[in-house]
């Protein structure tokens, strides 16, 4: 009888246990910052991209992911993202460099480039209240392209603010919106934004 | 001696192999229902009840927005249950760009549409259940696949100069159960 005790005091143990570090450790690979774009597409060494977010394709584990580190993404019928998370030299982007992003225009009803702090998945407090640039308000070149200064100290060109303290990692995120077909028909090999390191 | 610990030590490892890949399974699948919920409760106590709009109306970054939000898109939402029946939502579409989406529990944005998309500058959507009468109601039907979901209106703004245009778009949006005719 205390044998049969024994066993299932030490099978109820191992269940504890298991469930405890399956519970916390699947958690932890959900909400990890360095994780979260696995599962993306490397398009060009900068940008990644993915066609799964909001579908109803994507996998249990692209699912979570986006659920919880950017929920209610638009799926690929309507809105496709790209995310850039290096430079165009494979370095991770840090807060304290300063970096060049100069694009084409971009054949799409709308697109926005946000900068978000890696670690928070948030926006990045400044003196601007400013996060993002759009296809709309974006000073344009000539050609119709565009540059965009990421910097932690004001820029005089269009300036998207990152900060100085703490050296932070940070993301850039390519909304593009309602695409045309030539553009869709692409994806996502689209020309991308440049993204180079200017000054560290 | 050494066979039965043998036994036991293989029975403990495919016993913990296995809650471990349950538990697993599990925290991967609820995550979504989790988060959606988490963020339906937010709208709720912003609306006041479920299938009611609640608007943002700020321009720009906000502390309190959900991770990797889209500062220039100004969105208004609803929190659904359609366990009594069919949701209306109607109003007018933004001119520089509009879309409405639909998100079931699991997450998955089940049905979007934009303004181009849509024959007029006014629109009408009954939100009902696969099953639901929905005959005796206006509007065109999308049938979602969880009785309880998310709405987004997403109107997207240049700049801060767009909120006045942004507001009184929003205030023409209505969410709400639809009434039976004749009642």
């Amino acid at each position: 009888m205390l044998r049969y005790l024994i066993i299932a005091i030490g099978a109820a143990a191992v269940i504890a246990a298991s469930f405890f570090a399956g519970r916390t450790m699947t958690a932890n690979n959900l909400t990890d910052p360095g994780s979260v774009f696995d599962t993306f597409e490397d398009v060009d060494g900068t940008w990644l991209y993915s066609d799964k977010i909001g579908a109803s394709a994507a996998t249990r584990i692209e699912r979570a992911r986006t659920a919880i580190n950017g929920p209610l993404g638009l799926s690929s019928k309507e809105a496709v993202y790209f995310i850039a998370v290096q430079d165009s030299d494979g370095e991770p982007l840090r807060s304290q460099c300063t970096y060049r992003v100069e694009g084409p225009p971009i054949d799409t009803r709308w697109w926005s480039l946000t900068l978000y702090d890696r670690i928070t998945q948030h926006y990045v407090p400044n003196s601007q209240n400013r996060s993002s640039w759009n296809s709309v308000s974006i000073p344009r070149t000539d050609t119709g392209g565009w540059v965009i200064t990421v910097a932690p100290t004001p820029q005089e060109t269009a300036w998207l603010p990152s900060q100085q303290s703490p050296d932070q990692p940070f993301d850039l995120m390519l909304r593009v919106y309602n695409p045309s077909a030539t553009t869709r028909n692409t994806l996502p090999n689209i020309d991308l934004p440049t993204v180079e390191r200017v000054s560290c | 001696m050494l066979k039965q610990v043998l036994f036991y030590a293989v029975g403990a490892l495919v016993l913990s192999a296995a809650t471990f890949f349950i538990t697993r399974n599990v925290v991967i699948q609820q995550a979504p229902i989790k988060v959606m919920s988490t963020i339906e409760n937010r709208i709720v106590a912003g609306a006041g009840d479920w299938n009611t709009c609640f608007h943002n109306q700020t321009y720009g970054p906000r502390k309190n927005a959900a991770r990797r939000a889209n500062p220039d898109s100004i969105i208004s939402s609803m929190a659904y249950d359609l366990s009594n029946g069919p949701v209306r939502i109607a109003g007018e579409t933004w001119p520089r760009y509009w879309s409405i989406s639909f998100y079931q529990q699991n997450s998955d944005n089940y049905f979007v549409t934009n303004d181009l998309e849509l024959e007029r500058s006014s629109f009408e959507f009954v939100l009902a259940l696969d099953g639901q009468d929905i005959s005796a109601f206006e509007g065109v039907p999308i049938i979602s696949p969880t009785p309880k979901g998310i709405m987004l209106v997403r109107r997207f703004a240049a700049n801060a100069s767009d909120m006045d245009g942004i507001i009184a778009n929003q205030q023409a949006l209505t969410c709400a159960p639809v009434d039976p005719v004749g009642t």
